[in-house]
């Protein structure tokens, strides 16, 4: 059985298609990752499959149950964490777990038991009987994750879980995140990060304009663009013309500048290592690093999407324009 | 067997409905939208009702408490529906495996709640300090029962028009229960209206809520307990059912 199956899950509001006839399925145990850039429809894709949003075509179902005709039971399988978190601030941190708790009626012996539990297991538990008002960002975020695992889901859905926390929070939630999937949960995560997709995610779904523009595991959507390969070289003290200079060696077909370094696009990477090197040589450039690197899901994404990202179009300035 | 699953899920509703209404008397009560429409707007319409007019405490007493019952109980739903839409706590409720109609429920039960409390303060105070005595129990009973309900099923209804914000559902609730009490019995009573006025005045629920009200504490009654009691059922019955229809409807546009 799968734990999510969606049929040509479809959204409208009016005219605006805002998911358009998707089907995916999601295996159990699995980290399944939701990409896509602002306004491609996960938000509206998530508030389908847990119910929140009817859709206008198209079913979901939760481990078989259908998500519109068999709402209670199917529910009763799955925890969210929405994009914001949205905890209750005049409570404390037990006091959302055991409302949690009771919002899925959860016997009282229970409730106690797990949010107990919970609490120490997401390094709340000294602090349950304070106000929720005075928590960090990122312990707002571990109670809401707490929160959705109060009925003892088989599924969890995450939506953005580490979107503005500090990194230390960051790394504690994908910690949790990866313990829980150990322990046998089915993760369904949205995210803009391409990296916490690349580095949690056992498959990942790309979707833009409402459609599922791909979907495989990360290292078999990497090779899908084998010709995107990088050599990353910075110069101790180079002057202004270097990117202007290293688009004229062979077999570069771009340039990039990013931060100190220059990205050199090539499809031919032992070619232009030497070309760099004789440049280096003739122009007495004493060279910094030299790193040569594979194309990461982030350029799988823009490829896909046709999203640039604000780095990229800063560094494109400089050397050829980006053209995926 | 299918009666006991049916039993089991009512039953598990109600624990549901329960645990919603006593978080929202824990976090909302106090909020300054709850006491302000709820406590303040009313006794300040008292007091400016009351204040330089020879009016006797045993006609004061009833109007107060109709109308302290009918601003709290309508006041609740309007105040936590939009606030939790707003930070996003009511998507907790759309994605419980619980209905609609129960998370309203909870919202009902907060509403009904706090009219009661905030209207039995009157009460007491008239027993204790201004002799007022309790003639009919039952019907003061049902009259505060019966327009508690009624009155938070209709905050539930007005919170279904969707605003980011309290005062959003607040301003066309206020269009409503303002109007109502030039009709309903408040400021003058209902047998000295002229007959246009006492029809008019029939089809206002607050009519019925001060009627009993009244009749509890010693009033005359124009209309009958018997026919306040069955209008107010009424209106009960058409709040609720609108309300939950109402917010269904919105739930399908997300």
């Amino acid at each position: 059985m799968k734990s999510i199956k969606a049929v040509n899950l479809t959204k409208a509001y009016g005219k605006l298609l805002a998911v358009d006839h998707i089907s995916f399925e999601v295996e159990k145990g699995e980290i399944f990752g939701f990409l896509g850039p602002n306004g491609a429809g996960k938000t509206t894709t998530t508030r389908m499959l847990t119910g929140i949003s009817k859709p206008t075509e198209g079913t979901a179902e939760i481990m078989g149950y259908d998500i519109q005709e068999q709402s209670v039971e199917a529910k009763e399988l799955m925890g969210i964490v929405p994009d914001i978190s949205n905890v209750y601030t005049d409570l404390s941190a037990w006091g959302n777990l055991i409302f949690t708790a009771r919002l899925y009626d959860v016997p009282k012996v229970e409730r106690e038991k797990r949010a107990k539990e919970l609490l120490q297991l997401f390094g709340l538990f000294d602090r349950r009987k304070e106000s929720v008002q005075g928590f960090s960002r990122g312990m707002k975020r571990r109670l809401c994750i707490a929160m959705a695992l109060m009925n003892k889901s088989s599924i969890l859905f995450l939506d953005e879980p580490t979107s503005g926390l500090d990194v230390q929070s960051v790394l504690t939630i994908r910690n949790l995140v990866r313990k829980l999937n150990e322990d046998g949960l089915t993760i369904f995560l949205t995210t803009h990060n391409m990296e916490e997709a690349n580095q949690m995610c056992d498959r990942v779904a790309i979707i833009n304009n409402g459609k599922i523009a791909a979907i495989d595991t990360p290292e078999k959507l990497k090779k899908t663009i084998k010709k995107l390969q990088f050599i990353e070289v910075s110069f101790v003290g180079a002057a202004n013309n270097v990117t202007a200079e290293l688009e004229k060696l062979q077999g570069v077909t771009e340039v990039a500048k990013h931060g100190d370094k220059y990205r050199l696009n090539t499809e031919n990477p032992p070619k232009v290592l030497s070309a760099i090197w004789e440049y280096a040589s003739a122009n007495n450039l004493e060279m910094h690093t030299v790193n040569t690197l594979g194309p990461s899901l982030e350029d799988v994404f823009v490829k896909l999407t046709g999203i640039m990202p604000e780095m990229k179009r800063k560094g494109s300035k400089r050397g050829k324009k980006i053209g995926l | 067997m299918l009666f006991v699953v049916g039993i089991k899920r009512i039953l598990k509703d109600i624990r549901v409905a329960w645990a919603i209404g006593e978080k929202d008397i824990r976090i909302y009560y106090a909020k300054p939208a709850s006491l302000m429409f709820g406590i303040l707007f009313p006794f300040s319409m008292f007091l400016s009702f009351v204040i330089g007019r020879n009016i006797p405490i045993d006609q004061a007493i009833p109007v107060l408490v109709a109308q302290s019952i009918f601003f709290a109980s309508s006041s609740i739903g309007p105040v936590t529906i939009p606030l939790e839409k707003r930070i996003r706590t009511f998507d907790r409720f759309l994605s419980a495996p619980v209905s609609l109609s129960t998370v309203l429920l909870g919202k009902t039960i907060a509403g009904f709640i706090y009219g009661i409390g905030v209207s039995i303060i009157p009460i007491i105070v008239g027993v204790i300090f201004f002799q007022s005595i309790v003639t009919d129990f039952i019907a003061l009973a049902v009259g505060l029962g019966l327009s508690a309900l009624g009155f938070a099923a209709m905050g539930i209804m007005f919170a279904s028009i969707p605003g980011q914000g309290p005062g959003q559902v607040m301003m066309p609730l206020n269009f409503v229960r303002i109007p109502l009490l030039f009709i309903s019995g408040v400021f003058i009573p209902v047998q000295d209206l002229p007959v246009w006025g006492q029809i008019l005045s029939m089809f206002s629920p607050l009519t019925h809520s001060i009627e009993l009200v009244r009749g509890g504490l010693g009033g005359q009654n124009f209309f009958g307990p018997l026919f306040n009691v069955a209008v107010l059922t009424f209106y009960l019955g058409l709040f609720l059912f609108v309300g939950i229809r109402f917010h269904i409807i919105n739930q399908k546009k997300e």
